[in-house]
């Protein structure tokens, strides 16, 4: 069971998982044995909005860090999201297909997005962010955001 | 209070969400169901006359049974029909009708694009035969 960093800006509540590392845009990591699971942050799903579609690239496809391993259309905007990690899909959440909405309802759970075999996780670690840093940027954007209005 | 008089009908209640496309899908599919599909059947109730409490909506959600469309997840009018005593017969979300019409992406907020007036259309033929419906349970009821 994960456990969370959390923050309230303005009315919205964020939380941060802190068995994962995260990518600068905010697509969380997961270490399960030899592979890692991915998917979208809490504060970027609540950012994006109602998730309507969520293409993920299917198995068998490789990865590079950065390279786009999903795409979401929401109620607000079209998102292209990147790999966290390098290597090969090894599975793809099946709700992503039927019921994306997931991806809103359970961020850090039933709406992970796909599991991926890393080829070098050490490498790709080290260009993460720990859930401290990660929640530290994240409520500076939230916060950034709301002066914004 | 004397209740004002009103006729027996589906009340349709759809988002209020202004500057919202999904807001506009709701309302778009209002109108065709209320104007176009289905006028002797459907009655079109504002969601702000109900937030401002106006007795005449808010007798005719609470003696007619009620569709509502909701633009986001708040289901805003969803909740403001059932806080007004009002019975939902059907709620819908616009998000989960656009998940079954893909191809007609919504668009635009005070004037929608083609997509968002074919997907408000798609809406409203669906939601007319739920009208339908309880028109004829309705009617059933009546001659039970």
């Amino acid at each position: 069971m994960s456990e969370f960093l959390e923050t309230t800006v303005d009315k919205f509540t964020f939380k941060v998982a802190t068995d994962c590392l995260y990518n600068a845009e905010g697509i969380w990591a997961k270490a399960e044995g030899n592979r890692v699971r991915i998917g979208l942050s809490d504060f970027l799903q609540q950012h994006s909005g109602d998730v309507a579609f969520a293409e993920v690239k299917s198995i068998g496809n490789e990865v590079a860090y950065g390279d786009e391993i999903a795409a979401i259309e929401t109620i607000k905007v079209n998102i292209s999201l990147t790999s966290p990690v390098t290597g090969k899909v090894v599975e793809v959440n099946p709700a992503m297909s039927n019921a994306p909405e997931a991806i809103n309802q359970d961020p850090y759970g039933a709406g992970w997005l796909a599991v991926v075999e890393p080829i070098d996780w050490a490498a790709d670690k080290s260009r993460l962010l720990d859930p401290q840093a990660y929640f530290t940027k994240m409520k500076r954007e939230a916060e950034q955001e709301v002066k914004k209005g | 209070m004397t209740r004002p008089p009103h006729s027996s009908k589906v009340v349709i209640v759809p988002c209020s969400g202004i500057g919202k496309t999904y807001g506009t899908v709701s309302r778009e599919a209002a109108y065709d169901l209320t104007e176009d599909l289905r006028p002797e059947d459907t009655q079109l109730v504002a969601l702000s006359m109900l937030v401002l409490g106006d007795e005449s909506a808010r007798c005719a959600v609470a003696d007619n049974p009620a569709i509502t469309i909701d633009g986001c997840k708040l289901a805003c009018a969803s909740k403001m029909v059932k806080e007004s005593g009002g019975r939902v017969a059907q709620e819908i979300a616009v998000l989960d009708v656009y998940r079954r019409y893909k191809q007609f992406k919504p668009q635009g907020i005070a004037e929608l694009n083609e997509g968002g007036l074919q997907l408000a259309q798609a809406l409203a033929e669906e939601v007319a035969v739920t009208v339908d419906t309880l028109v004829s349970e309705n009617k059933g009821g009546r001659n039970a």
